[in-house]
C-alpha cells in the first residue's frame, strides 16, 4: 500500500510538472501570427514556484536540547522501539540502517517492515553500543533520554541526536511532532494525530452518560502490580469509560500491592497487560482471589499483543482505549467497530490488515 | 512477639472487623485465614529462623558480620529466582527455582571447601565468596537478558523481598521445612557451640569438626532458603537478631538461640506491618528491616569502641 501510494506520488508529481510544462509554453512564446517569432519580454515569465526549504530545522527534543537539523536525513537510528514503530507510521522505514536489540520480539516489525528484524543492533538502554551505531553512519539517530550520555560523542562525530521519552500521551504527541520536524514528514504526522484525536471524540461521544465499571489494570511483571492514577495506562481506562481502582496511587511507575488490597478495591474488571507474564486462566484459577467479582463473573481478559503493547504509549495507544471500550461497553461499541478500526488505523499506517494476522 | 502477631493479623489493606468476623461473614473470614494469618505466620516463623540460622553462621564462623551470604545462599537464591522468572511460569515455579538456587550455591561453595583437607573456616568463607561471586555473575547475565518491562521489574522487586504475594496456598511446604530446621538447629545447640571453639580443642572434645559443620549449615541453609525462596532477599534480620540476643543473654546459649529467633520473628513481622500500611502501595520489606537494623548495626560498632 506504502508503494501504491509512493508510486502515485510519483505520478502526481510527473504529472503536475508536465502541466506546468503544458501552461508555461504559452507564456514563453507568442503564437506565431505573422510568421515572425516575437521575443519573451521580462513581465511574461513568471516567477518560479520553488517551495521554502524545510531546512535547515531547528527541534527541542526531550531533554530540552535544541538540534539544528541542516538537511533532510537519509539514514536513520532509532534506539527505542517506540521510536522505531513511529518512524514505521511515518513511513520512514526505508531510511533506517539500525534499529534497537531484540527486534525480532516486536510483532509490528514482523507485520509492518520484516527488514528492520536483520538490521544491525546498535543495542539496548542498558547496553548501547556506541561505536556500532556511529559505524553504521547515519545523518540522525533518536535514543531514549537513558542514553543522554552518548549524545555528546555522537554529536562529536557530526552525527544530529534527538533523545525521547514519551512517558505518556503528550509527551508521545511532542515526541511525533519532533521527529515529524526533523524528517519533514509533518503531513504523515498530522494524519496520525488526527486519527487519534477523532478516536477520542469518538470515544467520548458514544461512552457519554453510560455507566463507568471500575477496571483494576495488572501489569506485566505480577498480577499485584498496578498502574496509578499519574500513569498512561490510567488514561487508557478513563477513555475506555472505565475507573481505575487504583486512581488513589499517585506514583508514576508500576507499583505492588497485595492480595487484601485487590479484594477490597473489588473491580468489576481485571485487565491483564499486553505482555503479562501469567495468563487469564491463572488469574481466574487463582484461590486468593475467589470472591472478587471480577473472577466470579469472568470478566478478566488480557490486552491484545498480536501488533503492539497498546497499554504501552506507543503511536497506536489509543487502539488499547478502543478495545477496552468494546470489553467494558460492548452495547455501545461492538466487536465489528472496535475491529474495523484497529484495521483502518494498521492499514492506512503500517500496511497490513490486523484482522488478517 | 504475641502483641506484633495480633497487630500483624488485624492490619492491612482488606477492612477485617471483629464483628463481622464474630457473624461468620464467608469473605472476611477468607481473606483472615487465607491471606492475614499466612502473611502473620510467614513474619513470625520466617523471621524466627532467619534469626536462628544467623546465629549458626555467625557461631560456626566466629564471626560477628556472617550472614547467609557468607557462603553464598542470597546470591545463589536471587539468580535461582532470575532464572525461574525468565524460563519458568508461576510463583510456585519462583519458589521452587530459588530454593534450588541457594542449595545448589551452598552445596558448590562446601564442596568447593572441601577441597581442601585442613578444613579451616576460612576455606569455607573464600569458597563461598568465590560462589557469590559466581551467582552475582550468573544474576547479571540473566538480568542482562531480561525484558526491562516485565521480567526485569519482577527480578529487582523479588531481590528486594517482600510478603505481599503470602497466601495459605503457597506456604505449606516452606514453613515445615522452616520448623523442622530451627527444631533440628536447637536440638544440636550444643555441638554448635562445640564448633565455635578452637578447631583443635573440639577435636580434643571428640567432636567430628567437618562432618558436624557441613550438617550444621546445610541445616541452616536449608531453613534460609526455605524462607527466602518465599519472601525474597531479607536483609539484617539474620545479622541483627543474633547481636540483639548475645547482648540481653550475655552467656545462656540456649537463651541465645531461642531470643535470635524471637528478635528475628519480631524484626520482621514488625518490618511486614509497617511495609503495608506506611503508604498507599506495599513497600520492600527489606527497607524496614535494613531502617531498623543499620542504626543498631552502627549502636554495636559503637559500642564495641567504646568498651576498648
Amino acid at each position: 500500500m506504502k508503494k501504491l501510494i509512493s508510486l502515485l506520488l510519483v505520478l502526481a508529481t510527473l504529472l503536475s510538472f508536465a502541466a506546468c510544462g503544458r501552461t508555461d509554453k504559452p507564456e514563453q512564446t507568442v503564437p506565431p501570427t505573422t510568421g515572425a517569432t516575437v521575443p519573451v519580454t521580462e513581465e511574461t515569465v513568471p516567477e518560479p514556484t520553488v517551495a521554502p526549504s524545510h531546512y535547515p530545522v531547528t527541534v527541542t527534543d526531550h531533554a530540552g536540547r535544541e538540534v539544528v537539523i541542516e538537511e533532510e536525513p537519509q539514514r536513520l537510528v532509532s534506539g527505542y522501539y517506540i521510536s522505531t514503530s513511529l518512524l514505521i507510521a511515518l513511513d520512514l522505514d526505508e531510511k533506517l540502517v539500525g534499529i534497537e536489540a531484540k527486534a525480532n520480539k516486536r510483532a509490528i516489525y514482523k507485520l509492518a517492515a520484516p527488514a528492520l528484524i536483520d538490521l544491525p543492533s546498535v543495542g539496548t538502554a542498558k547496553e548501547f553500543d556506541l561505536e556500532g551505531c556511529a559505524a553504521l553512519e547515519p545523518d540522525l539517530v533518536i535514543l531514549p533520554i537513558k542514553l543522554k550520555s552518548a549524545v555528546e560523542t555522537l554529536e562529536g562525530l557530526g552525527i544530529d541526536v534527538l533523545l525521547v521519552s514519551p512517558e505518556d500521551q503528550e509527551l508521545l504527541t511532542g515526541m511525533i511532532h519532533m521527529i515529524a520536524d526533523a524528517t519533514n514528514t509533518g503531513e504523515r504526522a498530522a494524519q496520525l494525530l488526527d486519527f487519534t484525536a477523532t478516536q477520542e471524540r469518538y470515544l467520548s461521544e458514544t461512552l457519554a452518560g453510560s455507566a463507568t465499571p471500575s477496571v483494576y489494570l495488572a501489569g506485566n511483571s505480577s498480577l499485584l502490580s498496578t498502574a496509578g492514577n499519574a500513569m498512561y495506562q490510567s488514561d487508557m481506562i478513563r477513555l475506555a469509560g472505565g475507573v481505575n481502582v487504583a486512581a488513589q496511587i499517585e506514583d508514576t511507575y508500576w507499583v505492588e500491592i497485595d492480595y487484601e488490597q485487590l479484594l477490597t478495591w473489588d473491580p468489576d474488571h481485571i485487565i491483564l497487560a499486553s505482555d503479562a507474564t501469567y495468563t487469564v486462566e491463572d488469574v481466574l484459577a487463582d484461590p486468593n482471589l475467589a470472591g472478587c467479582t471480577a473472577v466470579v463473573n469472568g470478566n478478566v481478559h488480557q490486552l491484545p499483543n498480536k501488533a503492539e503493547a497498546w497499554d504501552s504509549p506507543v503511536p497506536s495507544g489509543i487502539l488499547g482505549a478502543l478495545w477496552l471500550a468494546n470489553v467494558l461497553h460492548d452495547d455501545l461499541l461492538t466487536d465489528a467497530d472496535c475491529a474495523a478500526k484497529i484495521d483502518g488505523y494498521y492499514e492506512t499506517f503500517y500496511d497490513f490488515t490486523y484482522s488478517e494476522n | 512477639m504475641i502483641a506484633l502477631a495480633v497487630a500483624s493479623s488485624f492490619v492491612g489493606k482488606y477492612p477485617l472487623s471483629v464483628d463481622k468476623l464474630l457473624a461468620g461473614d464467608a469473605l472476611q473470614w477468607r481473606v483472615f485465614l487465607t491471606l492475614r494469618l499466612s502473611r502473620t505466620v510467614v513474619g513470625v516463623i520466617g523471621g524466627a529462623a532467619l534469626g536462628v540460622a544467623g546465629l549458626v553462621y555467625q557461631t560456626v564462623f566466629r564471626n560477628p558480620l556472617a550472614s547467609p551470604d557468607i557462603i553464598g545462599v542470597s546470591s545463589g537464591a536471587s539468580a535461582g529466582a532470575a532464572a525461574g522468572i525468565l524460563f519458568l511460569s508461576g510463583a510456585t515455579a519462583v519458589t521452587v527455582s530459588a530454593f534450588a538456587g541457594a542449595l545448589l550455591a551452598v552445596i558448590f561453595a562446601l564442596a568447593l571447601s572441601g577441597l581442601d583437607r585442613s578444613g579451616r573456616n576460612s576455606t569455607i568463607v573464600l569458597a563461598g565468596i568465590a560462589v557469590h561471586s559466581l551467582a552475582q555473575t550468573v544474576l547479571m547475565c540473566l538480568k542482562l537478558t531480561a525484558d526491562p518491562e516485565r521480567e526485569l521489574a519482577s527480578i529487582e522487586y523479588w531481590i528486594m523481598g517482600s510478603l505481599n504475594g503470602i497466601s495459605v496456598y503457597s506456604i505449606g511446604g516452606n514453613l515445615i521445612l522452616c520448623v523442622l530446621g530451627m527444631i533440628a538447629l536447637f536440638l544440636l545447640q550444643r555441638q554448635v557451640v562445640l564448633l565455635s571453639a578452637e578447631e583443635g580443642e573440639a577435636r580434643m572434645l571428640g567432636v567430628d569438626v567437618g562432618r558436624l559443620r557441613l550438617a550444621v549449615l546445610l541445616i541452616a541453609t536449608l531453613v534460609v532458603s526455605a524462607v527466602v525462596s518465599l519472601t525474597g532477599l531479607i536483609s539484617f534480620v539474620g545479622l541483627l537478631a543474633p547481636h540483639g540476643a548475645r547482648l540481653l543473654t550475655k552467656h545462656d546459649r540456649i537463651g541465645t538461640m531461642l531470643l535470635s529467633g524471637f528478635l528475628g520473628g519480631i524484626l520482621l513481622c514488625g518490618a511486614d506491618i509497617l511495609a503495608r500500611t506506611v503508604a498507599a502501595t506495599e513497600l520492600p520489606v527489606s527497607i524496614f528491616t535494613s531502617i531498623l537494623g543499620a542504626p543498631f548495626l552502627i549502636f554495636l560498632i559503637v559500642r564495641g569502641r567504646r568498651q576498648l
